[in-house]
């Protein structure tokens, strides 16, 4: 790792061939993924607002920066993290990019699950299937960044008929002691053959200064399993997070997702869905509460690409002072995929003096034998209920956070597992308890 | 009946307003520059600011790029091969009466069913009949100028009233506004002027019917309508073209505006010659549509049939400036063949309590493309700012597509907004329902898009909603089953 110590990189700028340490000890693959990374990233540069999919999310700024590698692998506030961590369950825990042993559990592991780091992965078939399920030539420039500069990784191996009791937890800890520092989180999970699993991923971070987070997720979902995955994001206040989940759905596959975000300056989540065979079912939902100058931008793209399909997405925010929020949903029907039953809706809460909100559902089919629908609302909270709630001796404040607690409520009560909605919950009550 | 005729008629109902008026007509070289501009304006004896403007228009145009943003596909237009201006040669000055119009021509408008001379005329709609560059006859003038409302072709409102166009044109649709509304600032040759004096409610429908008639050339024509304080004025544009093989061009531009407490219905039936089933010939669209609520209270609305033209790129806007102003975008876009539609509104919150509702009903049938694209953007300084949003498509077999590409900018926090959209084909149950109780299939069909289109034809002027309904019917024909 010290290889990267003291090194830079500036995105406005071709990326070059970086030194990750011994090339030696690097497998081809990686050297190769590095590689098409790279010449794809410097093939389309930083995208501007000008960018029909960077509309409403201006990230030249980060394009002049520069990025230092982290230095330190160490984590200084350990309370804090023992605190969100439950020993109970399977946590696996990167602080700066970085794999560390002492908050991870991943002994004695029900069998049929694996957990090992990807990056010293030897060039097997499985491996190359998984990082190959999405081209090197995907339109997301930031996906093509974190290839480039990918030095650890997570790789979740889930063998077909396993069913994984306790939940999954993935924690990426910012906590760079250095300004301006890049992480590249990256995680790749495969989900075998009706197989049964919870994971939640978190980007915590705990330090106040900047630093830009550039996740990246794939995941594939096999014949008959079930998966929830969920995405938490609580990074802190300087930081920017700009994230990408790939999803890829086999046969009658069942997925949740969930994405709450909370923390962050600049929040970019990417989720891409694929519905490659007939028979699946893939509920979305997300959840963010923003205050001060926070941006918050949710891009979601659900493929219908086989008939019998079902996808079904609810996204909420909360917007308080000055914040900003945009959604932008696509769901694309192709002429294979009939009988497709497509649902979306956006709904918004400004509370905030000068929120601002740009969304933008989107629907492009091809199918005739579809029902589609999206919707999207922005509103306030209604005064009669306030006032119903005054007049029963409870304070404005008060007032407030129960009917925004009770706008929340409707979409974390959907999420399957009791414990991941404890630790949302957990992330949450500092953004709905500051409301007035 | 032998074959030909049979297969005659049924060309002829595809579309049976595909036919050419045999009539001597004047036209300009082919190509566009500087040259043509001037001699365009020499021929229609416009002021020298008018000249001024256009030149402005085509210089700038010359600095610009055709847009590609919209969802349509189509071979690069050669703007030099276009004839600018064509019109009828005889009465080469507009005629003063009826009697003075060409036979010619009002037969070609009679077997449209626009019927000109006055005794036989529609009740209570006044028309002012645009025949490829030219307006041929405005109707129940005097009638209107009774009540001092001003309804004429823009080329006589030019000369006749300099000092109301010179205020109002360019005031919505500057002439840098994009591509095509630059063409068509420098190149415009005639179209409708409309001005309603204070407090005058319109007893007439006004009404524009446009025909193209000569082949390779475009039609661009220019409306403006102003409706002074506590007026009222509904208008209807309707708009055909021959069959031909080759493409052409319109590229129109409309600018209403509302002053304090004022009115303008704006509905359209447009139907220009779509090309046929391989996509063949047929009318390039390139319309801008605007109106601006300058006045407090002021109102306005937009009502589209849009059955034909091979291209359709539309998007009637209205700018909500004046406090408690209201906008309203109502449409049904057909499309069939191999049609393409990329059309939509925009709705521009900027004064306080303002309001905009917008339904649109999208069908799509055998290889078309129909596309939902609209903007709602509420800007700081409209408190309680309101709109409500529906788009419905509705899939007629499996090789069309719909989209829906809606952008909604909100950045007022007492703004409130809801958005709603649906994608279905017409469900097997339904079907089912009517056609066990004695409806044929095509008449089940006709009576469920009738009810998917109902809201949309409710706004139209009872003529007109019927047209609409029969233009409807005629064009799904043969599509399904």
């Amino acid at each position: 790792m010290s290889a990267t110590n003291g090194k830079s990189i500036t995105l406005s700028s071709k990326l070059q061939d970086i030194d990750f340490g011994t090339k030696a000890s690097v497998p081809g693959w990686l050297r190769q993924l590095r590689c098409e990374g790279r010449e794809r990233f410097n093939q389309m540069g930083i995208p501007s607002v000008k960018d029909e999919e960077w509309k409403y999310t201006n990230v030249t700024p980060l394009a002049e920066r520069q990025f230092h590698f982290p230095m330190e692998f160490a984590l200084k506030e350990k309370a804090l993290l023992k605190h969100y961590l439950n020993p109970q369950e399977t946590n696996i825990v990167l602080v700066n990019g970085v794999y560390s042993e002492e908050f991870s559990n991943v002994k004695n592991l029900v069998k049929g699950l694996t957990v090992t780091n990807l990056t010293v992965q030897a060039d097997n078939a499985q491996l190359k299937k998984l990082i190959n399920l999405f081209p090197s030539t995907y339109p997301d420039v930031f996906a093509a960044l974190n290839n480039a500069l990918l030095q650890e990784g997570i790789f979740i191996q889930i063998d077909d008929a396993t069913v994984v009791q306790k939940v999954i937890h993935v924690v990426h800890v910012a906590n760079p002691t250095n300004h301006d520092t890049i992480i590249v989180p990256r995680t790749l999970i495969s989900i075998g053959k009706s197989a049964q699993v919870d994971i939640l991923e978190s980007h915590v971070g705990f330090s106040s200064g900047a630093y830009f987070a550039n996740a990246l997720t794939d995941i594939l979902i096999k014949e008959n399993a079930a998966a929830h995955y969920c995405k938490a994001q609580a990074e802190s206040k300087g930081a920017y997070h700009i994230g990408s989940t790939r999803i890829w759905q086999k046969r009658d596959s069942n997925l949740e997702t969930f994405s709450l975000t909370v923390g962050g300056t600049l929040t970019r989540n990417n989720l891409n869905i694929i519905l490659e065979e007939p028979g699946t079912t893939t509920f979305l939902h997300g959840l963010y509460t923003m205050k001060e100058e926070q941006h918050v931008d949710n891009h979601t793209c659900v493929e219908h690409r086989a008939p019998n399909c079902t996808s079904n997405q609810l996204y909420k925010g909360i917007l308080d002072q000055h914040s900003r929020a945009v959604f932008n949903g696509k769901i694309i029907v192709s002429r294979e995929a009939q009988q497709t039953n497509s649902y979306q809706l956006n709904k918004n809460l400004m509370l905030g003096s000068d929120c601002r909100i740009d969304t933008k559902p989107q629907l492009e089919i091809f199918a005739d034998d579809v029902k589609c629908t999206h919707g999207a609302t922005i509103g306030q909270l209604n005064e009669d209920e306030i006032f119903y709630l005054k007049s029963r001796n409870i304070p404005q404040d008060l007032a407030v956070r129960i009917l925004a607690r009770g706008f929340v409520d409707d979409i974390l009560n959907r999420l399957p597992n009791q414990s991941i909605c404890e630790k949302l919950n957990q992330l949450l009550s500092s953004a709905i308890d500051v409301l007035k | 009946m032998t074959k030909t005729t049979q297969q005659d008629e049924l060309t002829q109902r595809e579309y049976k307003y595909g036919f050419v008026t045999d009539i001597e007509t004047e036209q300009f070289p082919k190509g566009l520059n500087e040259e043509i501009i001037r001699l365009l304006s020499e021929r229609k004896k416009e002021p020298a600011w008018m000249l001024e403007w256009r030149l402005k228009a085509y210089r700038h145009w010359t600095t610009m790029k055709e847009p590609h943003w919209a969802n349509i596909h189509y071979d690069p237009i050669d703007y030099q091969a276009v004839t600018y201006y064509s019109a009828p040669k005889k009465g080469k000055d507009k005629a003063q009466s009826l009697e003075e119009v060409d036979q010619e021509l009002l037969k070609t408008f009679e077997r449209l069913g626009i019927p000109l001379s006055e005794q036989k005329r529609l009740t209570g709609v006044a028309v002012d009949a645009v025949f490829d560059s030219v307006s041929v006859a405005t109707t129940h003038q005097s009638e209107l100028a009774k009540l001092g409302i001003i309804f004429c072709s823009m080329s006589e409102a030019i000369s006749h009233h300099p000092e109301l166009v010179k205020k109002y044109m360019g005031s919505v649709v500057p002439y840098s506004d994009n591509f095509f509304a630059t063409l068509n600032s420098a190149v415009f040759s005639d179209g409708s002027f409309c001005y309603i004096p204070k407090s005058v409610r319109c007893p007439l429908e006004l009404s524009t019917y446009f025909r193209i008639n000569a082949a390779d050339s475009g039609q661009f024509e220019r409306t403006l309508i102003v409706a002074e304080d506590d007026s009222y004025v509904s208008y209807l544009e309707g708009c055909t073209a021959p069959m031909r093989e080759r493409n052409q061009l319109h590229a129109a531009v409309v600018e209403l505006i509302a002053l304090n407490n004022a009115e303008i219905k704006y509905s359209t039936v447009q139907n220009w010659y779509s090309g046929d089933k391989e996509g063949r010939g047929g009318i390039y669209n390139f319309v801008t549509k605007r109106g601006k609520c300058v006045g407090v209270n002021s109102k306005i609305s937009w009502t589209q049939v849009e059955a034909g033209a091979a291209i359709t790129w539309k998007y009637p806007s209205v700018i909500l400036q004046g406090d408690h102003s209201v906008g309203k975008f109502y449409s049904v876009a057909l499309t069939n063949n191999r049609m393409q539609a990329d059309t939509g509104t925009k709705m521009i919150h900027i004064g306080k309590n303002t309001k905009s509702t917008i339904i649109s009903k999208g069908i799509s049938t055998d290889h078309s493309n129909n596309n939902y694209r609209g903007l709602v953007k509420i800007l700081p300084s409209a408190d309680g700012a309101r709109n409500f949003s529906q788009c419905d498509s509705m899939l007629v077999g499996n090789n069309c597509s719909a989209n829906t590409f809606p952008y909604i900018e909100v950045r007022n926090t007492t703004a409130v907004m809801e958005h709603e959209a649906s994608t279905s084909k017409i469900s097997a149950e339904q079907l089912f329902y009517l056609r066990s109780r004695g409806l044929d299939l095509e008449g089940a069909v006709s009576l469920i898009i009738n009810g998917f289109c109902k809201e949309v034809f409710k706004e139209l002027p009872l003529e007109f909603s019927v047209e609409a309904v029969r233009l409807l019917e005629m064009k799904l024909e043969g599509s399904v089953g």
